[in-house]
């Protein structure tokens, strides 16, 4: 049987059990489609054959024998590379973490194992996850499958492409600002970002530890729930997870009594036409469903992309300061101490990381925390207090998850504030602590528009169940 | 608004070494990212607390244990330094003058 690697992971999974196809066939196909796209398009940065081939031969021998661990016994995957896996290469697309081997598994990682998952190896991102495109990589720029001269979005461009060209049955990314939802909409795949504190970051290359999140990339909603199922939970190697409670699906048939808030400070200017269109005609889809469809205000929401990058950058100049050339990862000789951290980090660590640490420790400094630092952590709370008003009288927020499609590699380079403004619309999700969404809702001139679906703390089941209800419709 | 003194002593701060080239881009790239965040000025925060890191309802601490470090692992760690004298990490001198 050909083209394994194009069902669902659904699909895939069924068909596992009922004993049609094996996982090394699956995983053969998967492999095959790496081998014949990624010189091209530059979605992996490493593919373990052999391992995956043992992993794949060691799921149907349980299946055999035992029957399936989990839902995702035999499935493969890909990993972008800021996840740790033991004994495996992670750079976080940076030279600084060329050679380095990580020396354990992220929870995520350990969860997935213990699920009986495959993997096929880790994929390309923005250095230290920081880009909206997978142009900042030290390892060179992931492609659009669609159009090779675009960029897939970022930062976690590779994980995106992975499962949009059918490398892999889905993927693992991680969304600070927008970082799994953008590029799911710029590729027309579901991306979706957890509540924060829902799923474990131990393991996960921090860039801003109050905003990341692990989620999942995947063909569907429900490809994305199964995804989700095995991943999150209270971890005591991560004090910021909390147990939000036990997540049931909750699919639904119709969405009566389901109000959606399309909110008025998303839909003014600055939203290409064609996208407007697509996400105007999907509300009136979830309309024809039975949901409500209301305008909310959602004030100070349109600062939220301000607070981002103060209180974002404030905690990359932290968390990037372990990357000093010391106990792993590259170093530069120098004579004395002082210069070996400065050439270190000056050679080895990009532009946008450069940028963002520069940013960061600016505001955090004396004379100016502030001005800035605190300044944005009191607008944030008045911009939590206005979802939280907000999902007094709705269930889930729609707006479109970019301001326009899929932009050309090298459009964005000379302004970084240009590229930044692409997360305008995602951005807010992290800086409140919620679950969002990216669902695909069309096309404009042959490239795909996402709709955007942002839910109430720790209600990923409504969430995902209006998005699901929304993709059976289409 | 920023000056290169200001980026100067960032990029000593962060311990990060820039180029010559480098400082008077970055010093636009920046005027420029905070002409926009310029903007949360205007918001009134007058008593509003600031928001709390991490979520309230963050868990307790946990115990503190010794947990023994498994020998691959620990192969793999020193593995990846740098330099190496043996099991030790060979690191710069931090006193480069060391009292007598």
């Amino acid at each position: 049987m050909n083209h394994l690697n194009e069902l669902t992971l659904k699909e895939a999974r069924e068909q596992l059990d009922r004993g049609d196809i094996s996982s090394a066939e699956l995983t053969e196909q998967c492999l095959g489609q790496i081998t014949s796209l990624n010189t091209g398009l530059n979605a992996f940065l490493d593919v373990w054959v052999d391992d995956a081939r043992e992993a794949a031969k060691r799921s149907d021998e349980r299946r055999q024998a035992d029957g399936p661990l989990h839902a995702l016994d035999g499935i493969p995957l890909a990993i972008k590379d800021n996840m740790v896996i033991r004994g495996k290469r992670c750079t976080a697309g940076s030279r600084i973490l060329e050679n380095y081997i990580a020396v354990t598994n992220a929870t995520v990682i350990d969860k997935l194992e213990q699920a009986g998952a495959v993997f096929l190896g880790k994929t390309n991102l923005d250095e230290f996850a920081m880009g909206s495109s997978t142009e900042n990589s030290a390892y060179g720029p992931t492609r659009h499958p669609r159009d090779p001269e675009r960029v897939p979005g970022g930062s976690s461009g590779g994980s995106a492409v992975a499962v949009a060209t059918d490398m892999c049955m889905a993927a693992l990314g991680s969304d600070t600002g927008g970082s799994i939802r953008q590029p799911a909409a710029f590729c027309g795949i579901v991306g979706f970002k957890p509540t924060y504190g829902r799923v474990s970051r131990s393991g996960l290359i921090a860039m801003a530890s109050s905003f990341d999140q692990i989620g999942p990339f995947a063909k569907t909603v429900e490809d994305a729930a199964i995804m989700f199922d095995a991943i999150y939970g209270k971890d005591s190697k991560d004090q910021t997870t909390v147990d939000g409670g036990s997540f049931e699906t909750r699919w639904m048939k119709d969405l009566k009594g389901i109000r959606v808030g399309l909110p008025k400070q998303a839909w003014g200017e600055g939203i290409s036409k064609n996208v407007r269109e697509s996400v105007e005609q999907s509300a009136k889809v979830l309309e024809s469903l039975g949901a409500e469809i209301t305008e909310v205000d959602l004030p100070y929401s349109e600062e939220a992309l301000a607070v981002y990058y103060v209180v974002m950058p404030s905690e990359v100049s932290a968390n990037l300061s372990r990357f000093d050339g010391m106990r792993y990862g590259a170093r530069e000789h120098a004579s004395t101490l002082l210069e070996t951290y400065l050439e270190t980090r000056g050679e080895n660590l990009g532009p946008e990381p450069r940028r963002r640490i520069l940013l960061g420790t600016y505001a955090l400094s004396k004379g100016y925390y502030d001005a800035y630092y605190k300044k944005a952590k009191q607008v944030q709370t008045l911009i939590r207090n206005a979802y939280a008003g907000a999902f007094e009288s709705v269930d889930v927020l729609l707006t479109p998850t970019t301001p326009s499609t899929a932009f050309k590699i090298g459009e964005k380079n000379n302004d970084p504030l240009s590229m930044y403004l692409e997360d305008l619309f995602t951005v807010s999700a992290n800086v409140a602590g919620l679950p969002a969404i990216s669902v695909p809702c069309g096309e404009s001139i042959g490239l795909p528009v996402g709709m955007h679906l942002v839910g109430r703390a720790f209600d990923e089941a409504t969430l995902l169940g209006v998005a699901r209800a929304y993709e059976q419709a289409v | 608004m920023i000056t290169r003194e200001d980026i100067q002593r960032s990029a000593y701060l962060a311990r990060l070494g820039l180029r010559e080239e480098e400082i008077e881009k970055t010093e636009k790239e920046l005027e420029n990212i905070l002409g926009y965040i310029d903007r949360l000025q205007k918001v009134d925060t007058t008593n509003v607390p600031e928001t709390s890191s991490p979520p309230a309802e963050a868990s307790a601490f946990r115990s503190d244990e010794v947990i023994a470090c498994p020998p691959e692992d620990r192969e793999l760690i020193l593995k990846n330094f740098p330099a190496r004298q043996g099991d030790l990490l060979k690191v710069p001198a931090v006193f480069e003058r060391p009292k007598k």
